[in-house]
């Protein structure tokens, strides 16, 4: 069952993947990155991680791509880039892919861990991070919400109506 | 006593910046200043508890949360500076257009941030008290929403120091990967035992010395500083070259003691704190003599005093850096309340020609400003002398002649646009029509309780040293 999934994730991971490359429009390319991220997900909750797994798809599938898209929303799209920044950005990619690939490589023969061998360290259990969350870590966990409720303000202050004179 | 007791100065503070925002709402504009008076009362409120646990000596949250005596002087340090901001600001910011209510609920906020930070030995804790206090800086800088100039404060402010941030925590990640703690007196043991050369662990070091630094604004890692301090309302850049600067210090302070004593590789961190303590003081001053503008020449001004501090950090001479941050909080902010004195409404004069006879004009604003220049500059008998003067001999003890040199040199370049300011004042013809708004008694209680500290610290330094030696004593563990 496992394995199945696995090859189901993979398939359509890599063909969400193909896809945000190839479409033309960017909308449609986020909508098929947010479906890669999914699949990573998936790939987490077959690792026995279920926490890493849920906020894999929280943070990118959610918050990332939300600014993705606002991105999308206030750049002209139609225009695309110029050739001539074209040439140097593609030449950029390139390079980066070319040492990506590298580092893949050396990865897979440092540390080649097939399925089968999922740590069963139970780090990834949502219900052991939200006890420690409220006893060993309850004091960074109490100041996150004043960093919160600042930041919140804070923007809010910067944007709001101006009051009349 | 429980937890709970413990938590009562930060939640003082937390408290009325919540209370604030929430009032800010049913308050008739012409009624902000309300605020800041609430305000003034919790920080007091805040400052009592403070002094109240001084002989305690509070450990919670597993050493997360430390009140021992280097917090709460620090505690009271900070409460201070924020007191001053709050009275300086009470007619700076209806004057200006920017009486925003919540400006006094974000310096609460950032206090909150930057007592967090000083009570922990925790690099977790230390890196959410320093966000609290950025995310609130960030917003401060900003605040004059008609100033193209304060807007770029803002955005360069907001970028740089979040590059700085990832820094930090970047920094802590790879100390977590080599000692499994983000504890510092863990990590400084592990530097202790392990005597070989762990590549992660001083790599993390490293990014955290760059992500403090920023904060502290250390050359190379200054560039922020001038713009943002220009650009910001002035109360507000009053408060960047105080509090902040206070809270970076303190940790590495936390940091550097323990280290130099245990760590078997600190000689490399040695030699980059001296460089960057060296390039602080000498770039500081020598750009500070080509600026035109009174709050750039303060900025420049405030990062060659980073570059003394960090003498003292050499030196490990921790109360010459306590007595050194108080004498600085009284001068820089007192300096800093004269700009502020000079103004009228929608009109700050900044530039240096309109400071041209201001000392005839305005006699009361001219000599105390001038007293606060001679203390930046280090003339007895103002405490800044006494600050520098205590600095540079413990440095001469432990042996860092050479350091030592460049710093008193450094401070000689100084005197020259300190005192240029003097000159402006006191013998140039009025070329400016400066006409201030001069019914202003919260900034001028303020410039006298500053005036009043810079000269007691310089002539009877006694008492403040009894508490800043109980003070540090916690240090040495």
């Amino acid at each position: 069952m496992a394995y199945f999934l696995f090859f189901l994730l993979s398939v359509v991971c890599i063909a969400s993947v193909l896809g945000m490359i190839i479409s033309k429009n960017q909308a449609y390319s986020a909508l098929f990155v947010i479906l890669a991220f999914t699949c990573t997900g998936g790939f987490f909750a077959l690792l026995d991680a279920p926490f890493i797994a849920v906020i894999q798809i929280i943070i990118y599938a959610g918050a990332i791509m939300v600014l993705f898209i606002f991105v999308i929303m206030m750049v002209d799209v139609r225009k695309g880039i110029t050739p001539e920044k074209k040439k140097w950005t593609s030449g950029f990619a390139s390079g980066i892919a070319v040492i990506l690939f590298i580092e893949l490589i050396v990865a897979l023969k440092m540390a080649f861990n097939p399925l089968n061998t999922s740590s069963s360290q139970a780090i990834g259990n949502p219900s052991d991070l939200g006890y420690l969350l409220f006893t060993k870590y309850l004091y960074p966990f109490e100041i996150t919400s004043i960093l919160i409720i600042t930041a919140l303000v804070g923007a809010i202050i910067l944007v709001k109506k101006k009051e009349k004179e | 006593m429980n937890t709970y007791t413990a938590l009562y100065p930060i939640l003082t503070i937390v408290t009325g910046a919540l209370l604030i925002i929430l009032l800010e709402v049913f308050l008739k504009k012409e009624k902000k200043d309300y605020l800041g008076f609430i305000a003034v009362l919790f920080l007091l409120a805040s400052g009592a508890e403070c002094i109240k646990f001084w002989n305690k000596g509070f450990s919670y949250f597993e050493g997360t949360l430390l009140l021992d005596k280097f917090a709460l002087f620090f505690f009271l340090i900070m409460i201070l500076t924020v007191i001053f901001i709050t009275l300086i600001s009470l007619k700076y910011l209806s004057l200006q257009h920017t009486d925003h209510g919540e400006y006094y609920g974000l310096l609460l906020f950032a206090l909150s941030g930057m007592m967090i930070m000083v009570s922990s030995r925790d690099f977790l804790v230390i890196f959410l008290g320093l966000e609290v206090l950025s995310m609130a800086s960030y917003a401060l800088a900003g605040l004059k929403r008609d100033d193209e100039r304060s807007s770029e404060a803002a955005i360069k402010y907001f970028l740089l120091g979040s590059f700085a941030s990832a820094f930090l925590v970047f920094g802590i990640a790879l100390l977590y990967g080599a000692v499994f703690s983000t504890d510092i007196s863990t990590i400084m043991n592990f530097f202790h035992v392990e005597t070989n050369f762990s590549l992660m662990a001083l790599t993390g070091m490293a990014f955290i010395i760059i992500g403090f630094g920023f904060k502290i604004a250390v050359v190379p890692f200054h560039m922020w500083t001038p713009d943002v301090y220009q650009g910001s309302p002035t109360p507000v850049t009053a408060f960047f070259s105080v509090g902040p600067k206070a809270a970076g210090f303190a940790v590495l302070m936390r940091i550097f003691f323990p280290f130099w004593k245990e760590a078997v590789n600190s000689e490399i961190f040695f030699h980059i704190l001296w460089i960057l303590s060296v390039l602080t003081m000498v770039v500081g001053n020598l750009v500070a003599l080509r600026q035109k503008n009174v709050k750039r020449i303060l900025a420049y001004s405030s990062i060659a005093h980073a570059g003394y501090i960090l003498v003292a950090i050499l030196a490990g001479d921790n109360s010459g850096l306590l007595f050194y941050l108080t004498v600085y909080l009284f001068m820089n902010i007192g300096a800093f309340s004269a700009v502020i004195a000079l103004s009228r409404k929608g009109k700050e004069f900044l530039e240096l020609e309109d400071y041209s006879g201001i000392g005839f004009r305005y006699p009361w604003i001219g000599a105390t400003f001038t007293v606060f220049l001679f203390s930046l500059a280090g003339f007895p008998p103002t405490g800044g002398f006494l600050a520098k003067f205590y600095i540079f001999s413990s440095a001469v003890h432990k042996g860092l002649v050479p350091l030592v040199i460049i710093g008193v040199l450094a401070s000689l370049i100084s005197v020259f646009y300190y005192l240029r300011i003097v000159i402006y004042m006191y013998m140039r013809e009025p070329t400016r029509n400066v006409v201030i708004f001069s019914y202003n008694p919260a900034l001028f209680l303020v410039l006298f309780l500053c005036l009043y500290g810079v000269l007691m610290l310089g002539i009877f330094p006694g008492n403040i040293l009894l508490y800043i030696k109980q003070a540090v004593a916690p240090l040495a563990f």
